[in-house]
């Protein structure tokens, strides 16, 4: 449990570290990738919904502290994805890459749904949230997606069937 | 309240996401200023212990730099000061040495000790000058405290001396006091004695200074004094140990007396003899 609880840990402040240093350098027309979210969804499919959305919240929380916006709107959004991506979790259904990699944009999608909810309550405005997802939310994920695929690679090159982080 | 835990346990997922959606939610509804007050808090709580963990990281290797730098700043500082006491232990060494070349009449030239004879109780030594400086063998050489020993090969800028150590080495000597003549002796380089006759009239503490009727050794010049006077089996002699003034072995700076041996004319002489038909 220790050693899990570890490892996850391990894996979100490296995926913290390389976002705020590494991902900016590799950007593509201003859409960078977003490494913990894609670590979020791993933790929510393999070990349900419960440990998601509290890793979630802390990993928003944590995001909220360091860049200060709104105090606890990637704590909510966060909580949200991780909760949604822990729902369809490996015990629940096995289901094969391309599912999951729908399911992590659809992880996507809420977490920037919520996120964008708060934004626009917040500043009183009115605009489409369906249209900013589109426009920022989808090439996000999919650039995020092809780093989503690097487990499934590893483990079809050199490893056993079953994608494994 | 049993009720509500239980209904808790049961339906814990619901209640974390709520709880994590209240919390949220009062964080995002709460006005700047406490907003601002509670990601403070939340920072201090958080990232102190890190900043403060980090902080004493980079304090422990600095530490460490600089022990490492205080470690070899002190072993310079050490060698430093090893050198000055041994240039101001030379330098009152020299001084003496100086004193003693001006109060002696003989033509002396200062000489450092470069090598000696590497067995314990080494015999000889070797000297920094030599037939350059016109350094002859059998020249004395001598030190402020007495008499070392003599030369006895030369090169030119180098000679070895022999000490009076050297059980081979015969120093004619003399009481101070009662002008009785003996001859300087040992057997290990350690122990010196004399034999007298004995009659003869020495006493513990009289001076022994250099007789100069070996031709070599100037007249005067200490040589120790006398320790233990002790009977032999021999009813005509007594053993008269010696302590030498001379500390042979911390030798380093000395002089040779530029004088050839007294017999040295008479050697020439000898030759010019055998020369001729």
């Amino acid at each position: 449990m220790n050693t899990t609880f570890l490892k996850w840990f391990g894996l979100f402040l490296l995926c913290f570290v390389l976002q705020t240093t590494m991902v900016p350098l590799i950007d593509i027309f201003g859409v960078h990738p977003d490494l913990p979210m894609v670590a979020l969804f791993f933790l929510g499919y393999r070990t349900g919904p419960m440990p998601a959305l509290w890793a979630g919240f802390f990993l928003g929380l944590a995001g909220d502290l360091y860049s200060p916006s709104i105090l606890g709107q990637n704590a909510l959004s966060k909580t949200m994805a991780g909760f949604f991506a822990g729902i369809f979790n490996v015990r629940m259904m096995r289901v094969d890459m391309i599912v999951q990699m729908v399911l992590l944009l659809l992880t996507f999608f809420v977490n920037d749904a919520v996120y964008l909810a708060v934004q626009l309550i917040k500043s009183g405005g009115s605009g489409g949230i369906v249209w900013h997802c589109l426009i920022l939310t989808l090439p996000r994920a999919l650039y995020s997606m092809l780093f989503a695929l690097i487990p499934y690679f590893k483990n079809h090159f050199f490893g056993s069937s079953t994608p494994r982080l | 309240m049993r009720t509500v835990i239980e209904l808790l346990i049961r339906y814990r997922l619901f209640a974390s996401m709520c709880a994590a959606c209240i919390v949220s939610l009062w964080m995002v509804s709460s006005p700047p200023y406490l907003q601002a007050r509670t990601a403070r808090l939340l920072t201090i709580s958080i990232f102190y212990p890190v900043q403060i963990t980090v902080d004493q990281v980079t304090r422990a290797k600095n530490i460490y730099a600089e022990n490492e730098q205080l470690t070899i700043d002190i072993a310079i500082l050490n060698a430093q000061v090893a050198q000055l006491k041994e240039q101001e232990a030379e330098n009152v060494r020299l001084r003496d040495m100086l004193g003693f070349d001006q109060s002696t009449p003989l033509p002396l030239v200062p000489a450092q000790v470069v090598a000696r004879d590497p067995s314990p109780i080494f015999k000889s030594v070797i000297i920094s000058v030599g037939t350059n400086k016109g350094i002859l063998p059998f020249m004395p050489v001598v030190t402020r405290q007495g008499v070392v020993g003599k030369v006895v090969q030369v090169m030119p800028d180098l000679s070895l001396v022999q000490l009076i150590r050297d059980p081979l080495n015969h120093v004619s000597i003399m009481a101070r006091r009662s002008r009785t003549i003996s001859i300087l002796e040992t057997e290990n380089g350690i122990e010196f004695f004399t034999h007298l006759r004995v009659h003869e009239d020495v006493l513990p503490g009289d001076t022994v200074i250099t007789t100069g009727l070996g031709g070599i050794y100037p007249r005067g010049f200490p040589v120790g004094i006398i320790g233990k006077v002790s009977f032999e089996r021999d009813p005509l002699f007594k053993r008269a140990t010696i302590k030498l003034n001379l500390d042979i072995e911390h030798l380093e700076e000395l002089f040779v007396i530029k004088r050839p041996p007294q017999w040295a004319a008479f050697t020439k002489h000898l030759d010019s003899l055998k020369q001729k038909p």
